[in-house]
């Protein structure tokens, strides 16, 4: 039996050095130390042997095993890595070759930007309100202090409906609709589309823009400048200068034009600019106490400011786009590039 | 509003350089649109003297000068004849940049040097035609002195953008207010000195208002024995530098007195004017009336007239007549000084399409207090420049002359509204530099009187607002708003909005943004039967095209028009959606209804050309797909589809309407060819489009998670034969149908047509996933369930296995 082992593990390790894969070799591990291996059947003769031979028959067929299974064990290992070795030489791809991948979809800019304003102001505690494209006139200009045949009302040349409806000139009338329905404190901003009869390379006859309203006790000018700060920072990067000039808007007082440096040359002055190195971007103001008595707020309880911005002009400002056409022509070969 | 600098500057005298000027009109919301730089590049065009003036020696028609200008002698060719040794002269020195962009180099002329140019009033744009060079009278200036700066034409013109509010700034005088207020200047006002002839102005003209209400006050004078001639050089350049073209000496000086304060004048031929009365009166209907650029117009009720005794000779506040018009021959002159009410002369001029200088203002409104003012002004400038005698005095009907009230006003409300923290006097003393009346009463309480002209002041909110203006909104400090805790989340609507449109981009779709409004055609092509609710679509009264007049009831007609452009660029691979509202009319009084809808449109390549795949183009199932996904997300179930009714604009046999229920909501289709050529697209287009408050009605909110389950799971296959028409989701349906707890998968993985199948059948190869959520399932029980399956369908459906 002594010979038998002797013989096996000489047999074994000549085979397992001369091995050619780690298919062979697993083959080998099964013919010896497999259920109906060799040493396995050895194994089972242990009990036929003397008692007194048995341990020490056992002890050398278990020193046979372990030198056998480490021989293995360390042959498979260095085949494996052989064969990874030969794997990874002989396999070749170029990597040059563009990915898969699906066609890639964008949002129309205007969304974007419609998007990321949201987005800040809800930061700022501002929720999203919306109201009817085809409004009253009531709600579009007269509640907004605009009366009937006032000059102002040539500020925002209008397409009109039957009965009294009109397409909103702006998204002011979502203020009004606010204010009916709730009481303050209010905080919202109103994105949407408007319309006004115009159209040419600056003036498109259907636009968006995104209104804001705030109204609660003790709301001041100067609460609006920092609102509006705090917003063109986010928008156009931190350092961007914010400038506001008197201006005039029925449904506030006191107005501003609210400008930012020329995102374009830094406020030195440029085409973009006019050379004025300043960039109107939206109109603003205190709401007018008018327009508190149109939706019974009592002027002398509360305070407010309301600003309204044109999205396009965003948008082009943002993306260097010089032709708002650009944005309504829908053509991919621009839309993609967002 | 055009204003010049010097005009300005000679009402408030001010130290700002035009520059600066513009920036402080511009934060006092007086906006300088534009600047203009009069005589700009002209500083090297000076006085000089000419000391010497010989002959040139190649060039019989050419001098050679030598030229003082005050720090040297140059020499200079000249080609003019019309001056002599000892002139002083206009020279044009190296550097200078006439009109034309005309740059003046030292040169040689026929070989000798040239260091400028002697200049004529044409070279330097003074004058269309000139003979000769400019000979200044000796000593005009010292030498040197730009000849700009020496003609007193050295100007900056401003382009003010006035806001609506703003009336009082239509005028020079109205802008030199809001300077002087600023600065703390006083307005120097011109100064009238009247010269009256003996004879009564009552006695020569009369005036009659019968509208009042309209007309509250209308003012005249009469000059009898003025001669009509052009106006003198210095009127011409002052209108001319503000764009007005210079007529005659008298309709000049309405057109200055206009522009210097504000009120609109008009001067008539009052020996033309029947019994020289005026009678201010409403138009008849239908009366016809020519006004002075010879149009015929047809007047209403509402409209104004100036009559004499028997007819309209002016349209009130907009506009004079032909028949009573200044004439060369024109001696008798009754000039005209009236307010008029705003809504009407708005409404004239909007009907009438005739914007004029004295309408705008009339629209905005005027001072009623300064209307004997200008017209004392006018009238004497006329007898200044024109000759003759003035009546002895103003004939002024101003029936009820009204006061304005005092504004109860309080300083602090004006600090605390603002945000900043002005004292209290210094609010009073800007509210006096404004020319507001402002009274303290010992109970600490403050009233103000607006100044006559500020009509935009009636309210204490306007006042505050001059004080933000005039202290600067440069100077209010920017603060963040202490305010209450509001903040409500995004309704349910906007967030599935959100979310599908990330969806759809995050699916290769593209967004678009149409037009809201379409042509009234486009429910024609895409063949919508005649009583297609979506026919019926809200027109606009005014639109700018008709291709622009209706408002859409779909997205299709955009979403198609984008396709077929975008094809015709050769951008033919397309995955485009739209996600907006459409607009229905309401019923009866009701407000339209403007519901969100999604359209989509895919064409060309499924994933794009690439090396790596065939290039495979979509088809029906790609738009299908695209829903699936969007219905798989909102979790809307028990959806199906439905082939009988197909969408007019939709290949019938190609196409289904999306049902949750019995409620349609939305459609798929491959486009009609019919409406496909409507729309010239070139390439088959599958479409799909989704009613967005449907699926926001539809869609559950809740999902229902279940862990999965922990044992393995067994697959096995069916190929079915059947017939052609019957539906293969029926397959599932009927295998769902059996309600067995271990299906947990039933997928259709191949439909085949063709070889080794009957004409009129497709084989139909269905994959079952079993499993349970208790125990491993025995080789035995899978199969006796899946045979129990198959048997259910060949006998349900009357299908054969293959």
């Amino acid at each position: 039996m002594r010979e038998q082992l002797e013989q096996l593990r000489t047999g074994a390790l000549q085979s397992i050095a001369t091995a050619a894969s780690v298919e062979q070799l697993q083959e080998i591990r099964i013919n010896l130390l497999g259920r109906k291996g060799e040493l396995t059947a050895l194994m089972k003769g242990l009990g036929s042997l003397d008692a007194s031979e048995r341990p020490i028959v056992g002890q050398l067929v278990n020193t046979v095993r372990d030198v056998i299974e480490s021989a293995l064990g360390g042959a498979i290992k260095a085949a494996e890595e052989k064969a990874i070795a030969v794997r990874l030489q002989s396999e070749r791809i170029d990597t040059s070759l563009p990915g898969r991948h699906p066609l890639k979809g964008t949002k129309h800019p205007i969304s974007l930007v419609i998007e990321e304003i949201c987005s800040i102001f809800a930061g700022l505690g501002f929720s999203v309100a919306e109201g009817p494209e085809i409004e009253h006139d009531w709600y579009n200009f007269e509640a907004l202090n605009f009366p009937p045949e006032h000059p102002a009302r040539d500020m925002q040349d209008t397409f009109f409906v039957e009965n009294n409806l009109l397409l909103r000139t702006h998204t002011s009338p979502v203020q009004i609709r606010t204010m009916l329905k709730q009481k303050p404190p209010v905080r919202i901003i109103a994105p949407g589309t408007v319309y006004r009869c115009d159209s040419d390379a600056t003036h498109s006859p259907m636009f968006h823009q995104i209104e804001g309203l705030m109204v609660d006790s003790g709301v001041t000018f100067g609460d609006l400048k920092g609102i509006l700060t705090v917003f063109t920072n986010q928008l156009f990067g931190q350092k961007t200068g914010v400038r506001l000039r008197p201006s005039y808007f029925p449904f506030t007082e006191p107005s501003a034009e609210v400008d930012i440096a020329c995102v374009i040359c830094g406020g030195k002055g440029c085409r973009v600019c006019k050379n004025s190195g300043w960039l109107e971007i939206l109109g603003a103001g205190m709401v007018d106490p008018e327009v508190y008595r149109h939706v019974q707020y009592d002027a002398e309880d509360i305070s407010g400011f309301a600003f309204g911005m044109g999205i396009e002009r965003i948008a082009m400002l943002k993306y260097g786009i010089s032709d708002m056409r650009l944005l309504f022509e829908n053509d991919v070969r621009f839309l993609r590039q967002f | 509003m055009n204003v010049t600098y010097n005009w300005l500057k000679e009402f408030v005298d001010f130290d700002e350089t035009p520059d600066e000027l513009a920036a402080l009109l511009t934060m006092l919301g007086l906006e300088v649109e534009s600047m203009e730089k009069l005589g700009a590049g002209m500083d090297d065009v000076v006085v000089a003297l000419v000391e010497e003036k010989r002959q040139h020696p190649n060039a019989d028609k050419l001098s050679l000068c030598r030229v003082n200008n005050g720090t040297e002698v140059l020499d200079v060719v000249c080609g003019a004849q019309n001056f002599k040794q000892g002139d002083t002269v206009v020279l044009a020195q190296t550097g200078a940049v006439l009109p034309g962009d005309f740059k003046i180099k030292r040169s040689k002329i026929r070989g000798e040097e040239s260091c400028g140019m002697l200049c004529s009033e044409k070279e330097l744009g003074l004058a269309e035609e000139s003979a000769g060079i400019i000979v200044l009278p000796p000593a005009f200036a010292p030498l040197g002195t730009p000849i700009f700066a020496a003609l007193g034409l050295k100007d900056t013109l401003f382009e003010i953008g006035l806001t609506p509010n703003r009336s009082d700034c239509l005028s020079v005088i109205g802008i030199a207010r809001d300077i002087a207020a600023k600065l703390g200047l006083k307005v120097k006002y011109p100064q009238t000195a009247l010269v009256e002839g003996p004879e009564a102005v009552g006695s020569v003209i009369g005036v009659t208002i019968e509208n009042p209400d309209i007309c509250p006050r209308y003012a005249a004078r009469y000059i009898s024995g003025c001669t009509i001639a052009p106006s003198p050089e210095w009127l011409v350049k002052r209108l001319n530098a503000i764009g007005i073209r210079s007529i005659n000496n008298v309709v000049d000086v309405t057109n200055l007195v206009m522009m210097e304060v504000g009120q609109p004048l008009h001067a008539f031929d009052c020996d033309r004017l029947s019994e020289k009365r005026i009678v201010v009166r409403a138009a008849g209907d239908g009366e016809l009336f020519t006004t002075l650029d010879n149009q015929p117009r047809v007047l209403t009720a509402g409209d104004l007239v100036i009559c004499d005794a028997e007819r309209p000779v002016a349209l009130a506040g907009v506009m004079g007549g032909l028949n009573s018009e200044i004439e060369g021959t024109t001696t008798t002159i009754l000039l005209e000084s009236a307010f008029f009410k705003p809504a009407a002369i708005r409404k004239t001029a909007k009907r009438l399409g005739l914007h004029t200088e004295s309408s705008h203002r009339f629209e905005r409104g005027i001072d009623i207090d300064n209307v004997t003012r200008a017209l004392d002004r006018a009238a004497s400038l006329i007898v200044e420049l024109a000759g003759g005698v003035m009546a002895l005095g103003c004939l002024d009907v101003y029936p009820g002359k009204s006061e304005r009230a005092a504004i109860p006003f309080r300083p602090e409300k004006a600090n605390e509204l603002i945000g900043i923290n002005l004292e209290r006097q210094l609010i009073i003393d800007i509210l006096t530099r404004l020319e507001c009346l402002v009274t303290e009463c010992p109970d600490g309480s403050v009233t103000v009187i607006p100044p006559h002209y500020r009509i935009d002041i009636e309210r204490e909110i306007d006042l505050i607002e001059e004080i933000a203006r005039l202290n600067g909104y440069d100077k209010i400090p920017a603060t963040m708003p202490v305010a209450r805790v509001v903040s409500d989340r995004p309704t349910r609507h906007q967030e599935i909005e959100k979310q599908l449109r990330n969806l759809l981009v995050n699916n290769g779709m593209t967004e678009i943004i149409n037009f809201s409004f379409t042509a009234p055609e486009a429910a024609g092509k895409l063949l919508l039967n005649d009583n297609d609710p979506r026919r019926l679509a809200i027109r606009l009264a005014n639109p700018l095209v008709d291709e622009q007049s209706v408002m859409r009831t779909t997205l299709l007609p955009g979403l198609l028009e984008t396709t077929a452009k975008n094809m015709s660029f050769r951008s033919l691979d397309l995955k485009l959606f739209e996600m907006r509202r459409v607009y229905l009319p309401g019923e009866g009084e009701d407000m339209p209804h403007e519901p969100l809808c999604i359209v989509g449109a895919l064409s060309g390549s499924r994933d794009g050309d690439g090396w790596s795949r065939p290039n495979e183009l979509v088809d029906f199932y790609d738009a299908k797909g695209i829903v699936e996904t969007v219905l798989d997300f909102l979790d809307i179930g028990g959806v199906t589809w439905v082939n009988d009714n197909p969408e007019p604009y939709f290949h019938p046999g190609k196409s289904c309407r999306i049902l949750a229920g019995r409620d349609c909501i939305g459609s798929v289709g491959e486009l009609h060819p019919t409406v496909q050529k409507n729309f010239e697209i070139e390439k088959p287009v599958f479409c799909f489009e989704l009613d967005f408050e449907k699926l926001v009605k539809y869609s559950r909110t809740k999902k229902t998670i279940t862990a999965p389950s922990r044992f393995p799971d067994s697959t096995r296959d069916i190929a079915l034969l059947i017939p052609d028409e019957l539906a293969a989701a029926k397959i599932v349906d009927c295998i769902k149908a059996e309600k067995a707890k271990e299906i947990e998968h039933v997928q259709i993985f191949d439909v085949y047509r063709g070889k080794g199948v009957a004409e009129g059948y497709k084989s139909v190869a269905v994959r079952i996933r079993y499993r349970s959520f208790e125990r491993t399932l025995a080789d035995e029980e899978i199969s006796s369930l899946h045979n129990k399956i198959v048997a259910s369908l060949t006998d349900k459906l009357q299908i054969t296995v293959r």
